[in-house]
């Protein structure tokens, strides 16, 4: 079976400078690939090649089989769900529309958009009644992340981007998001990626984490085989979960 | 007051509404679309903004002056007129149009388009409405501006309220300047106010 998403030998210059260098790596279905490195180490680079917002300068990411560079954009796009740091939501749209978005760029009948609506506020636990017609601005951070998930999943996409989503959270809210997460996972088994800073995150959520540094793919491990990963990079990760000298 | 006197007032009050209105729309219908133009091409936006800057910086009468001897847009009269407070208006709407825009947030812009949104869906449904506010002020600022340079149109024919004023200069009649004058700033008062409150009822972003 083809992988869902193969990176092969991709790299990519931004700005005269190598971001990512020779990335090679399958994501199969059904697994969440947790992308962790470093600010800068080219994890969100990588991730935004998926959905062809940035195209490799060589080697090719190859999607259900089909180079990205070959892909029609828009409808990669759309069959593609993305959650961002802060969200992005449309701040002149309600929480409705804002969920509602792909389905209606897709020409959905009205009716059927409002119930598909309706029942992910529901999944992500934000009764419609009380949140549908809701304006982003009237909703706190980690319910504005949850908005974003819903749309994500709108239109049923085989596929979900997740770019560091509960980054700007406080941890109490964090770590909710992150159990909700799981359990939303469970329930409807779609194939993730998934990048972060936190090795915390990465070791909860992943089926398996490549550890990006400096562009290039230091280690490709499931979390219990991470944790005994040889390395620098890996043990300097594995040293934000176990601070010397703070008492835990 | 006489009959007559308040029969002319609301003539050339007329008069002046409508050089104001047609400068304003020819102005918004170029400057819109050509700010929105350069919002897509970055390198253009230097030069064009440094027109629009020079522009403003010519003192009106003299603008006025220098478009009677150019053929098809200058010599004397109402269209003349117009050129010249088109040119002036251009700036206001071009400048907030762009800033508008290039203002819409990053994370916002990013995500219609990863969601899949077409170039012309993400003009229509994000960037516009959510610019729509700002390019709104600079419509407002530039008719204010407008109403006022328009009064000295009347001295190349141009016509509106600014005739009573260049007439009471010339007889040194001040209730006639006046006659000019108020009413013109009734019409700026008026626009800012309308305007403004067209502005607050956008929806807030």
């Amino acid at each position: 079976m083809t992988p869902l998403v193969s990176f092969r030998n991709v790299s990519c210059r931004l700005g005269g400078k190598d971001v990512l260098r020779e990335l090679s790596l399958d994501i199969e279905a059904g697994e969440t690939l947790v992308l962790l490195g470093r600010s800068g180490s080219g994890k969100t680079t990588a991730l935004k090649m998926v959905n062809a917002l940035l195209l490799p300068s060589a080697g090719e990411v190859r999607v259900e089989g089909t180079p990205t560079a070959a892909w029609d954009a828009i409808r990669l796009r759309r069959r593609i769900g993305y959650v961002i740091q802060e969200a992005g939501l449309f701040p002149h749209f309600t929480v409705e529309q804002n969920v509602g978005l792909v389905p209606r760029l897709e020409g959905w009948p009205a009716e059927k958009i409002r119930a598909r609506v309706h029942a992910l506020l529901e999944q992500v636990e934000l009764p419609p009644a009380q949140f549908a017609a809701r304006y982003p601005r009237e909703l706190s951070g980690g319910q504005r992340q949850r908005v974003g998930v819903a749309r994500a999943l709108a239109a049923d996409p085989p596929l979900l981007l997740f770019d560091e989503p509960f980054g700007a959270l406080d941890p109490v809210t964090r770590v909710e998001l992150q159990r909700q997460f799981l359990a939303l996972r469970r329930e409807i088994g779609k194939t993730a990626i998934f990048v972060t800073h936190d090795v915390r995150e990465a070791l909860l959520i992943a089926t398996r984490i490549a550890l990006l540094h400096d562009g290039r793919l230091d280690v490709l491990a499931t979390p219990a085989e991470f944790l005994r990963a040889p390395g620098e990079e890996v043990r300097a990760f594995l040293a934000c979960l176990d601070p010397q000298g703070i008492p835990a | 007051m006489t009959l007559a006197l308040w029969n002319e007032i609301v003539e050339l009050t007329v008069e002046h509404v409508v050089l104001v209105a047609t400068s304003m729309a020819i102005a918004t219908a170029v400057a819109l679309p050509a700010g929105i133009l350069l919002t897509r091409r970055a390198p253009l936006q230097r030069w064009v903004m440094g027109f629009a800057n020079i522009m403003q910086t010519v003192p009106s009468l003299a603008l006025f002056g220098f478009l009677i001897p150019v053929p098809l847009l200058g010599g004397i009269g109402k269209h003349t007129a117009i050129v010249a407070l088109v040119l002036y208006a251009l700036l206001p709407v071009l400048r907030n149009t762009l800033a508008g825009i290039l203002g819409v947030d990053r994370a916002v812009r990013e995500s219609a388009i990863a969601m899949g949104m077409t170039g012309r869906q993400l003009l229509w449904e994000v960037e516009l409405p959510l610019a729509a506010r700002t390019i709104l002020a600079g419509v407002r600022v530039a008719t204010v501006a407008t109403i006022g340079t328009a009064t000295i149109a009347a001295a190349i024919g141009g016509g509106g309220l600014g005739v009573f004023i260049f007439q009471g200069l010339a007889s040194v009649d001040t209730a006639q300047i006046l006659a000019g004058a108020v009413p013109a700033a009734f019409l700026a008062l008026l626009a800012d106010g309308g305007l403004g409150w067209a502005e607050k009822k956008l929806s807030p972003a």
